[in-house]
């Protein structure tokens, strides 16, 4: 490229394809006109979220005044261009590389796990390719276990989605093309059997040369009924689709094309829960209900259940208890009461869209991997700088991550200070209060405190100099801090005035929708109901309860996610036992209610809800990718009223400190209960931490956080630095939406034993 | 080739010959009269005679003319749709049914119940495999699709028995494996029997 063209994404311009007057914008590229105009081009390689990858040349299409046929998926339109997508000599064309592909490829569709949904088969049909007219010398290639995927080299056709999506999208970069003419294989260079994250290249693959292992064999996709549902593991309630053949989900797909799933979604669907009604136990439930003051549950439940609980509480007066909820709406309403919106203005694709981001106060890869995925296509496509400020380095996010800045545990809302005050020097329209509280900043007592260096700091604000599009990422770690409500004041300052996109990220499935329909309290107090976690009379969908309820598979309803949309998802597996619709109806509330989603309309329109009702939610995809599933809340507008507070000096957490971060693929206890994604219950520290606390690996250990005792063995982790120690919560059972404290705590602990 | 020589009903033209057949009786005692005529002609013995002889030679001699079901039966003609079977390949002895379901996608009666799975020789293993009888329609189809020549209609009828499960299972209908130099090469829709060539007799012209 002999230099770079600044492109105008606003120019309109007009193509004209197969006869027909196209407009669209500059940038675009033919086959993204001719697609967004309903005209047809085969594609072999094209895969929508990655950048074109131009290994097939199906997509070829005659332009005039251009000598030769041009790559449709590449080659960005002019104006004015005359495009021709039908012909002989393309059809020629397109025929004999589908006579190549077919190049003593098995004739193994009877077993292959891709038939029925292959687009070799298509295309092989579409272009009347009925013999294999060519062959050459096959070698031995073997089937290769990579762990959750399996590669048939025999039936690879080498168009390297698989490849991009690993770099662009997973960023695991495990996969590689390995080039050698016939013998090209792709190849897996790291070969860790425990990297799920492969399931997201299997699924882009348009063959069956890379499957789920799991899946392997087990059923041709025609048998499998395919139930469009949200992933309700983490708050990105990414889109998903059970393919269900007897009761029984077999495998988890997904839009491949326009969407991804981490492995939690793809591998994470044997939770389930089987009741039968007995009118004893709704009896005796409604006793329960009856005599309860409080209810307290966890906010991985649905829209429509958590308006049941709520008007359970206006109907009955209870106390409703969702500490992780709670946590997260007040911190929302603090950041609202600077930022003068309801909702933050971030989403998934304003992260992959950006070109320099901030993460704080979040183990993001494990605690949101689609918002990693999303930074790493920032990452890929844009170049983003990517800034990870967090106590704890993660080697995860190494070939995205351009800067570390390390703080100590519990200093956030000094850091954020900092930053707001090294952004806010260049900005203008800041109010004079807000700058005068920047301004006096004692700065060097700050960076003291939390041991972020003046320098490091710098060298992010000047990084970010060049750059256009800002997002900054706020976790987990800040909503449950002592001086929450300032920290969200204070990030509110980087969407008012600084020109950030801001994400802040929920910790639990639905603690967004949770936090904007119900009117949660502090405490419990007295008899208490609980709903998917421990009360003195429990209901839920696992363990030693008093009332089963339906897991999340198999109940319809809407979650809330990250994206502030909100989700349809459908029921998968059958349930005969009572649902809380049901529990409340026996309360009288209800009563002409039919089923759960009746709720779905009612939910509340004073916080941006909709009054659609269940069955008018749209639920697909369109052929640009364009995402139609439920709908976005309303962005309110609120009354600024919120007043920065000063900094407060910080507690520091000296010696051995833990922090409360799930391992990779676990969120909860669902995910606790099924069996394909990988377990990791110990506590597990770095080499420091042991020395500290005096532990070595295979201790056997017990503690008490909120309440709730643990028992773990210890183990050594020598990549992790600092003294620290990661305490999985996802297997507590129904006690672990408990806990919701802040993630750092001093460990005190009893010594058990050896492992 | 048209038609036109089929439509041609014009049969007007034919050369048709009255017989000279004896008057019918039309008064009663002319019927009378034959009646007795015929009785006492002794023709009825003529017939009882034969009944006689057949006995005899059925009973001391070797003449049977019925085959004597249940001990005995005929070979069935291998277009008839009986209980399936599911063959065998006959250099390994291995099953050939590969799990494709295309028998259980294309089953009208949708009566056809299949599991697979990865085996540990990388084969797709059939785990389990049923034919509910109870609604199988026998129309073949199962047959007809399936790529290996695994799933073929077998010549048993008698459908009779304490449970449908007795022969509903691959392994019920899989060739035996001791049985396997017996088993038969199915010879699809529309073959003759094996015995056909027995069958072929001349049609006497006269009685
Ligand atoms: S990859 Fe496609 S064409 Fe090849 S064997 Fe499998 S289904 Fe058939
Ligand atoms: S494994 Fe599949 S996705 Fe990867 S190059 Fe081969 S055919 Fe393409
Ligand atoms: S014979 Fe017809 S009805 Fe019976 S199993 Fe085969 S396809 Fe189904
Ligand atoms: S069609 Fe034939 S090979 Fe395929 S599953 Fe049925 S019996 Fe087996
Ligand atoms: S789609 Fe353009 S080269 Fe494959």
């Amino acid at each position: 490229m002999a230099h770079k063209v600044k492109i105008d994404t606003t120019k309109e311009i007009t193509v004209t394809i197969d006869g027909k007057v196209c407009k669209s914008s500059y940038g675009k590229t033919i086959l993204e006109i001719a697609r967004a105009n309903g005209i047809y081009v085969p594609t072999m390689c094209y895969l929508t979220k990655v950048k074109p990858i131009a290994s097939c040349r199906m997509c070829v299409v005659e332009v005039e005044g251009v000598n030769g046929m041009v790559l449709s998926c590449q080659e960005k339109a002019t104006d004015g261009a005359v495009v021709t997508t039908q012909s002989q000599e393309l059809h020629k064309q397109r025929q004999s590389i589908m006579k190549l592909y077919n190049v003593n490829h098995p004739l193994e569709c009877g077993v292959c796990d891709k038939s029925g949904e292959c687009d070799l088969q298509n295309k092989t049909l579409e272009f009347g390719v009925n013999q294999q007219s060519f062959s050459t010398k096959e070698p031995h290639r073997p089937v290769q276990d990579w762990g959750f995927v399996s590669y048939d080299a025999g039936l690879c056709i080498m168009c390297e989605k698989c490849v991009r999506v690993a770099n662009e999208i997973t960023g695991n970069e495990a996969l590689q093309l390995s080039v050698g003419g016939y013998n090209s294989t792709i190849i897996n260079v790291k070969n860790d059997k425990f990297d799920a994250s492969l399931g997201e290249s299997a699924s882009v693959c348009p063959v069956g040369a890379l499957v789920n292992t799991h899946f392997k064999y087990t059923s041709n996709a025609w048998e499998l009924k395919k139930i469009p549902a949200s992933c309700t593991h983490c708050a990105s309630g990414c889109e998903l689709t059970y393919e269900v053949k007897d009761d029984t989900i077999y495998r988890v797909s997904n839009h491949a094309e326009f969407t991804s799933l981490c492995p939690a979604g793809r591998y994470g669907f044997e939770f389930r829960s089987s009741s039968a009604k007995v009118p004893l136990d709704l009896a005796r439930a409604v006793e329960a209900f009856s005599k309860a003051s409080t209810i307290q549950f966890s906010s991985i439940i649905t829209n429509e259940e958590a308006l049941i609980l709520q008007k359970l509480k206006e109907k009955m007066g209870y106390k409703l208890v969702s500490k992780e909820a709670k946590a997260y709406g007040d911190f929302l309403t603090s950041y609202s009461s600077v930022s003068g919106k309801s909702l933050y203005n971030g989403d998934l694709k304003s992260i992959a869209s950006s070109d320099a981001l901030i993460v704080l106060g979040s183990r993001i890869n494990t605690d949101n991997p689609m918002v990693k995925y999303h930074m790493t296509m920032a990452s890929k496509h844009n170049r983003a700088r990517v800034v990870y400020m967090h106590p704890l380095e993660d080697d995860a996010l190494n070939n995205i991550v351009t800067q570390y800045i390390k703080y100590e545990a519990g200093s956030e809302e000094g850091v954020v200070a900092l930053l707001a005050s090294a952004f806010a020097q260049k900005s203008l329209d800041l109010p004079f209060e807000i700058k005068s509280i920047l301004d006096n900043l004692d700065v060097g007592n700050l960076s003291a405190e939390s041991n972020v260096g003046e320098e490091e700091i710098e060298i992010l604000v000047k990084s970010f100099a060049k750059k256009k599009r800002f997002s900054l990422i706020i976790g987990a770690d800040v909503y449950a801090h002592k001086r929450a409500s300032n920290i969200a004041k204070i990030v509110a300052l980087f969407e008012k005035y600084l020109d950030f996109s801001v994400i802040l990220v929920p910790p639990t499935t639905n603690a967004l929708g949770v936090s904007q329909i119900c009117e949660l309290d502090d405490k419990c107090d007295g008899f208490t109901i609980g709903y998917n976690t421990l009360g003195d009379f429990t209901l839920g969908s696992m363990g030693e309860v008093d009332l089963i309820t339906p897991s999340l598979s198999q109940q319809e309803g809407t979650i809330t996610t990250l994206n502030k949309r909100v989700v349809p998802t459908n029921v998968a597996l059958d349930f005969e036992g009572y649902t809380l619709h049901d529990v409340a109806r026996a309360l009288g509330l209800g009563i002409k209610i039919d089923y759960t989603v009746g709720y779905t309309s009612k939910l509340p329109t004073s916080k941006g809800f909709k009054s659609e009702s269940f069955d008018d939610l749209p639920n697909y995809f369109d052929v640009q990718g364009n995402e139609h599933r439920g709908y976005l809340l309303d962005i309110l507008e609120v009354a600024t009223d919120g007043k920065l507070e000063d900094v407060c000096p910080i507690d520091t957490f000296d010696g051995a400190v833990i922090y409360n971060a799930n391992p990779i693929m676990q969120f909860s206890p669902h995910t606790a209960l099924c069996l394909k994604l990988i377990e990791s219950r110990a506590l597990i520290g770095s080499s420091q931490f042991a020395l500290a606390s005096k532990l070595s690996d295979g201790d056997k250990i017990s503690y008490n956080i909120d309440g709730i005792e643990f028992s773990r063995v210890f183990r050594i982790d020598t990549s992790i630095k600092g003294t620290f120690a990661f305490n999985p919560l996802y297997d507590m059972g129904l006690s672990s939406a408990l806990l919701s404290s802040y993630r750092f705590s001093r460990l005190e602990f009893k010594k058990e034993g050896r492992d | 080739m048209s038609l036109e020589q089929f439509k041609d009903r014009n049969v007007g033209v034919q050369n048709y010959r009255q017989l000279d057949l004896p008057q019918s009786p039309t008064t009663a005692m002319c019927k009378v009269k034959q009646v007795a005529k015929r009785s006492l002609k002794g023709e009825l013995f003529v017939g009882l005679g034969v009944t006689v002889r057949e006995m005899v030679s059925t009973l001391f001699g070797k003449g049977l003319h019925t085959t004597q079901y249940p001990f005995e039966k005929l070979p069935i003609s291998p277009r008839y749709r009986a209980i399936h079977e599911m063959l065998r390949l006959l250099e390994s002895g291995n099953y050939r049914c590969i799990g494709c379901g295309l028998c259980e996608k294309i089953c009208i009666s949708n009566c056809i119940s299949m599991e697979t799975r990865y085996d540990e020789n990388q084969r797709k293993e059939v785990s389990a495999y049923t034919i509910n009888f109870g609604r199988c329609i026998f129309c073949g189809y199962c047959a007809e699709v399936c790529p290996e020549l695994a799933i073929v209609h077998g010549g048993r009828y008698e459908t009779a028995s304490e449970q449908r499960a007795s022969f509903s299972l691959f392994e019920d209908m899989l060739t035996p494996i001791d049985q396997l130099s017996l088993q038969q090469e199915y010879q699809g829709f529309g073959a003759v029997s094996p015995n056909a060539d027995d069958n072929i007799k001349k049609t006497p012209l006269a009685y």
